[in-house]
């Protein structure tokens, strides 16, 4: 492996701090890999729940009347929109309901991504329905379209359940919109969240008792049926159920608070049978810290020390969002956990070399993972991005890290470039993005690459790697930030 | 991102128990609602009676009571639809029909009866006009126009007209 030339980029190696005592081995083996087809049958299933919703509406004449025209046409477009709302509400209650194989398969960012999308996708098609239902309907029976809406409303079955549905269902989204999103308090945004799962089962009865395509199909009834159960039983096994178990089993209490550097905050935390709880080096939990007023909201957070039988370690960073509060917890707060969650883990580590990109507090993974991964001395790098040599974190750590575990550090200190780079203004001046990446790793395409910073970083990062000829199966990258 | 802007812990539990009773309080008046649980019992389907006849109707293919001297009235089969039944009888005198009835239709939700109201005139009609079953289905209506037909040509079979 080529040095990086000291002009360019700097090699920080120091010998200086005293090897330490290897860390504590788990007594449970770590998960299993995730299998890969794990997440194309995913895919394939919630694509397949699309068609089986187009097929049972065209085995109930929808496409005849689709293609008879006029008003025929109009209501059962209607009805298909409605339908591929429906579906698409429910995958978005599969999405997030922490089903540990989809979490394991997709990442938590992804999944989270996804449901956005889909939920906005899911609300158009929801008013186009109930637009489209709403002239069919009357043109049929030629009222006024607004006389014809209160009276669905009011007269037919499950119908006013559906407005209610509908109205929570607009509520979420709107509050979800960017613009709003930011205007309000999480705990306020996320309470009214809430009603989604409200608003979902809401609708279900009209579309038992007035939809056309349920009432004739046993079929589709028991397609509908099916899916609503399942995502009714994901929401309670795994969103409610796993949480509160774990945390009755694990009963974990901070144990002691560190500052590590400006406004960042390492809280080292033990529980019972901690060697039972199924987390790996890189990944997060949702932490919630029981000191008082603001407890409810849940702050991911990663690992930044190997799990091991007898206690975890967190770091957070103040980013104003009230993480500062992590400098003053006590010892013997009790915390609430849900996960572990993440993908950022050793489960695809082949052995060979390893390179890591971390920007700021993304080192804490990064950390856990340069412990946990059984490279070779001398075959790992951790290329770490801070603003000035006083933000780097864990410096004594990545020390010993250097001396134990042979990890060759490069420091890339300064403020942000003017131009979109990973680098530092002064190194981004004068270097290429890929050439950059190409001088700590000539041979990066054989390597095991993690990436862990904020998204804008991130993606320039993964850019530079691509063009420097890491495959991407390789580049292995969360973000922290979502 | 905020975790502590200025919730005080009373007022936050105390607004979100209020905001738990509110919610179920809704819920209870949106289900006290007639059409939120009336689609639990099943779909409802009125059979109606004719007002010109009194005979009891009978199956398939069974010659109904006289109601005019010369006029007979034959009922069809119940064709069975997504929406419900529907039955047709039709009155003939000397090998023509000369009234048509339909005893038993969809009338589950407001719609159906809308939707009927509208279109078995219209079938009544055509039926009349054409002095047989090859009649178009009512747009709008096609569910319910289906089933008339169905029901119609078996009238008209019980009836031997062709």
């Amino acid at each position: 492996m080529l040095p990086a030339p000291p002009t360019l980029l700097s090699v920080t190696v120091t010998t200086s701090s005293p090897p330490r005592a290897a860390v504590p081995a788990r007594a449970a083996p770590p998960p299993r890999p995730t299998p890969s087809w794990w997440g194309g049958l995913g895919s394939f299933a919630a694509g397949l729940s699309l068609l089986v919703v187009l097929a049972l509406w065209t085995s109930n004449g929808g496409l005849r009347e689709t293609a008879s025209g006029g008003l025929p046409a109009v209501t059962a477009i209607g009805r298909l929109s409605g339908l591929l709302a429906a579906d698409l509400m429910l995958l978005q209650v599969l999405l997030l309901a922490r089903i540990p194989v989809v979490e394991r398969a997709f990442g938590q960012d992804r999944l989270a991504r996804w449901h956005r999308f889909t939920g906005f996708t899911s609300f158009n098609l929801l008013l186009a329905h109930v637009v489209l239902i709403t002239l069919g309907y009357a043109g049929t029976v030629r009222a006024n379209p607004f006389a014809q809406a209160w009276d669905l409303v009011v007269s037919y079955a499950g119908m006013l359940l559906a407005a209610a549905a509908f109205a929570l269902l607009a509520l979420v989204v709107v509050t979800s919109v960017r613009a709003a999103r930011r205007r309000l308090r999480y705990e306020s945004w996320h309470l009214l969240h809430l009603y989604a799962y409200l608003g979902v089962g809401l609708a279900l009865p009209h579309q038992l008792w007035t939809g056309a395509d349920f009432i004739d199909s046993p079929v589709a009834r028991a397609y509908w049926w099916t899916l609503y159960v399942g995502c009714a039983g994901a929401v309670v096994v795994w969103r409610i159920g796993l949480p509160v178990w774990r945390n009755l089993r694990h009963r974990l209490v901070v144990e002691a608070v560190v500052p590590e550097a400006p406004g960042v905050t390492s809280v080292y935390l033990r529980g019972h049978r901690l060697d039972r709880l199924p987390v790996r080096a890189g990944q997060f939990l949702l932490w919630r810290f029981l000191d008082g007023p603001g407890w409810s909201r849940a702050h991911p957070y990663s690992l930044s020390g190997p799990p091991t039988a007898g206690r975890l370690r967190v770091t957070v960073k103040d980013l104003g969002d009230g993480s500062a509060r992590v400098a003053r917890l006590r010892p013997g707060t009790r915390v609430l956990i849900e996960g572990p969650y993440g993908r950022l883990t050793g489960e695809r580590y082949d052995g060979g070399p390893v390179t890591m990109f971390a920007c700021g507090v993304g080192v804490t993974p990064l950390l856990s993972l340069l412990w946990d991964l059984p490279y070779r001395s001398g075959t790992a790098t951790l290329v770490y991005r801070a603003r000035s040599e006083a933000d780097l974190a864990f410096r004594a750590e990545l020390d010993r890290l250097a001396v134990a575990r042979g990890v060759r550090l490069i420091h890339l200190l300064g403020p942000r470039a003017e131009r979109t780079s990973w680098l530092p203004a002064h190194y981004a001046s004068h270097l290429a993005d890929a050439g950059a990446v190409r001088q700590i790793a000539p041979d990066i395409a054989r390597h095991t690459v993690y990436v862990c910073g904020p998204d804008s970083w991130a993606d320039a990062v993964r850019t530079a790697l691509a063009a420097a000829g890491a495959p991407a199966e390789r580049v292995h990258t969360e973000r922290f930030a979502w | 991102m905020s975790g502590v802007s200025g919730v005080s812990g009373v007022s936050g539990t105390r607004r979100i128990a209020l905001w738990i009773v509110s919610t179920v309080a809704a819920l209870v008046l949106l289900f006290s609602y007639r059409t939120s649980t009336m689609g639990a019992s099943g779909p409802a389907t009125v059979a109606e009676t004719p007002a010109a006849d009194t005979a009891a109707s009978g199956g398939a293919a069974q010659a109904g009571a006289t109601t005019a001297p010369g006029t007979k009235t034959y009922d069809g089969s119940v064709a069975e639809t997504r929406w419900g039944p529907v039955q047709v009888r039709i009155a003939v005198s000397g090998g023509k029909i000369v009234d048509v009835a339909v005893p038993t239709y969809p009338t589950g939700n407001r719609r159906d009866k809308e939707i009927n109201a509208r279109a078995l005139p219209i079938l009544r009609k055509a039926t009349l006009a054409a002095q047989g079953a090859n009649i178009d289905t009512v747009s709008g209506a096609t569910v319910t126009s289906e089933g008339y037909i169905e029901s119609l040509q078996a009238a008209l079979d019980a009836a031997h007209i062709s």
